[in-house]
């Protein structure tokens, strides 16, 4: 029976107890080994821990924490107001009307941006040439500062002197004041964030559509099948889980929305376009109190994780069909 | 229908939704960039020109003369902000990714929950006590105060664990065998199998803090310490009524650096992205 065997058996059923998912050399003394691996594990995982224990856990902890008080910078005297933040808080009707004003975008976002994305990486992937073409356009957007998105966009919409209105004034239709009008200032930032972010979806559901067999749909046109049915019952199905999956991080990542609705309305016209974090900046950070703010960030955890629950259920349920 | 003519027009139908799709796309970019070389009286008019009769680059020359705008440093700073946040990201979530993946060390499961409780919660929750910590550290508006909070990246970590639990062990356990430290075998073996994961991880967050305006907006407040996204906001506020084709100029002027490293590396960088898409399957 020789030693050297261990090397290759990737879980060696020997005297050595240690059936894990670890590298190790052969050796009797195995408790050294262990130690000196357990030492490397430590030290390799310390920077790391170092930073997510000042700027993440202790942040969190300290953010929860600061939630129960009045915490202004100056002077640095804390009163305790135990749900006082809270209920402030729910009392406000503008902060109802973020919450909901912000669902209507990050639904809105999603499902126009999900759909584009969709139909564009259907599209690149029927491509004969062309394909890192129209991929690599698609996606250029994502790149730009979400300052340069304002101003483009903001210019764009402009309600009397904007492009797409001239557009709309050589198709014959009167102006229309997109981002003045409260009835759909949501719906162009809306458009401007699909504008700006479709790429990332549509480059996971190319990734996704290129991943499904040829062998499937050349069955399926030997029996018969169209295009149309194809995708339902081969594509649709086989990217459920990416569409899923992209649906419930989206809707988590535009509930956050800031830099596209700060730059181009700040919340307006009135308080139509007022989204979570605009209000917890206006509200909180400007003017330093920090208590206040720490309660909103809390209640959008507890609203993000209560969203993200609600999604899995409902799409994911449909899994098991 | 037979199948010629539907496979013909399917390939149309293709065509022109891709074309559409671009032109969406391209055009506000166009408007922006045309209108920048115009004269404010051709931009505010009605109907509008989107093509310069009398091209002038008089916004450039404004845009740098002014002491209240300083889109080069700007420029500067979101460069070399970003680019260190992802450095130090990556150098922090390879050896940690690296440890969690293959080093059996007491506490690793219980750690590993602990990153995977606090992904789920959003990360403002965490900013306003970083603020006040980079306050009574006297970091605000200063490099540190824009950088060392977002290195600790828990998404990272979990990305990159998934690639190095993909290598084979085989390669590990020779280097071992051969005497390897685990550093060096971490440096020389698992770092340069892995450059495909760590460029996507590191382009992804390059973009995301890059794009970032409310942490910057949060903890800076002297025109020269602000980044990018930033200062375009104060440009475009408080320019924007007075002189379009100003505001315009800086737009273009932010998006250029940025346009010419992505057609450079669009193969690279389109390919890293989709990558850290799937990374959760």
């Amino acid at each position: 029976m020789s030693q050297t065997s261990v090397v290759v058996t990737p879980t060696p059923k020997q005297a050595t107890p240690d059936p894990q998912t670890s590298v190790r050399a052969p050796s009797i003394r195995w408790s050294s080994m262990r130690r000196r691996e357990a030492i490397a594990g430590y030290l390799f995982i310390l920077p790391f821990l170092i930073f997510f224990g000042i700027f993440v856990a202790r942040a969190i902890v300290t953010g929860v924490f600061m939630s129960f008080f009045d915490w202004p910078i100056l002077p640095p005297v804390h009163t305790f107001r135990g749900l006082g933040n809270y209920n402030e808080l729910f009392n406000d009707s503008l902060w109802w009307l973020s919450l909901k004003n912000t669902l209507i975008f990050a639904v809105t976002t999603v499902g126009g941006s999900t759909l584009l994305a969709l139909g564009s990486a259907m599209a690149i992937h029927h491509l004969m040439r062309g394909k890192s073409f129209f991929r690599a356009l698609l996606y250029a957007p994502a790149v730009l500062s979400v300052g340069v998105v304002g101003i483009a966009w903001g210019w764009l919409m402009d309600g009397e002197f904007g492009t797409i209105n001239y557009v709309l004034h050589l198709l014959g239709i009167p102006k229309i004041a997109f981002l003045g009008d409260a009835s759909i200032v949501l719906s162009s930032i809306s458009l401007v964030t699909i504008w700006w972010t479709f790429g990332f979806p549509m480059l996971v559901f190319l990734a996704g559509i290129q991943n499904i067999p040829e062998q499937l749909y050349e069955a399926a046109y030997i029996d018969g099948a169209n295009g149309r049915q194809a995708f339902r019952f081969i594509t649709l199905p086989l990217l459920r889980p990416t569409i899923l999956f992209v649906m419930v991080t989206s809707v988590i990542s535009h509930f956050q929305v800031f830099g596209q609705s700060y730059i181009l309305t700040g919340g307006g016209p009135g308080h139509a376009s007022y989204t979570v974090i605009i209000y917890l900046y206006n509200f909180a950070l400007r003017n330093y109190r920090l208590g206040y703010g720490s309660a909103i960030a809390v209640s959008l955890a507890v609203v993000l994780i209560a969203i993200t629950f609600v999604q899995f259920r409902v799409l994911g349920r449909r899994e098991r069909d | 229908m037979d199948y010629q003519t539907r496979a013909a027009t399917n390939k149309v139908l293709v065509y022109v939704f891709l074309i559409i799709a671009g032109l969406f796309i391209v055009f506000p970019v166009f408007v922006v960039v045309s209108q920048s070389f115009m004269h404010s009286n051709e931009i505010i008019r009605w109907p509008p020109i989107l093509v310069p009769n009398a091209p002038t680059i008089e916004n450039y020359v404004h845009l740098f003369g002014r002491p209240d705008l300083m889109l080069p440093r700007w420029l500067f700073n979101s460069l070399f902000v970003s680019t260190t946040v992802t450095l130090l990201t990556l150098g922090l979530a390879a050896p940690a990714a690296y440890a969690f993946a293959r080093l059996r060390f007491p506490g690793r499961q219980p750690l590993f929950f602990l990153f995977l409780a606090t992904i789920t919660i959003p990360v403002q929750v965490t900013q306003i006590p970083n603020y006040l910590l980079m306050h009574d550290l006297k970091f605000l508006d200063k490099y540190p105060a824009l950088i060392l909070p977002s290195v600790a990246s828990v998404f990272g970590v979990f990305l990159l664990r998934q690639f190095f639990m993909s290598i084979p062990k085989e390669l590990e356990e020779a280097a071992i065998l051969d005497g390897a430290t685990y550093w060096g075998l971490f440096l020389r073996i698992i770092v340069p199998l892995s450059t495909s994961s760590l460029t996507a991880l590191g382009i992804f967050v390059f973009l995301a803090n890059w794009n970032d305006l409310f942490w910057p907006l949060l903890v800076t407040n002297h025109l020269d310490m602000r980044t990018l996204p930033v200062g375009l906001t104060v440009l475009n506020s408080d320019y924007g009524a007075l002189d379009r084709g100003l505001v315009l100029a800086g737009a273009t002027f932010a998006s250029i650096p940025v346009l010419i490293v992505y057609v450079i590396f669009q193969r690279n960088i389109i390919k890293g992205i989709a990558m850290t898409g799937m990374g959760g399957q």
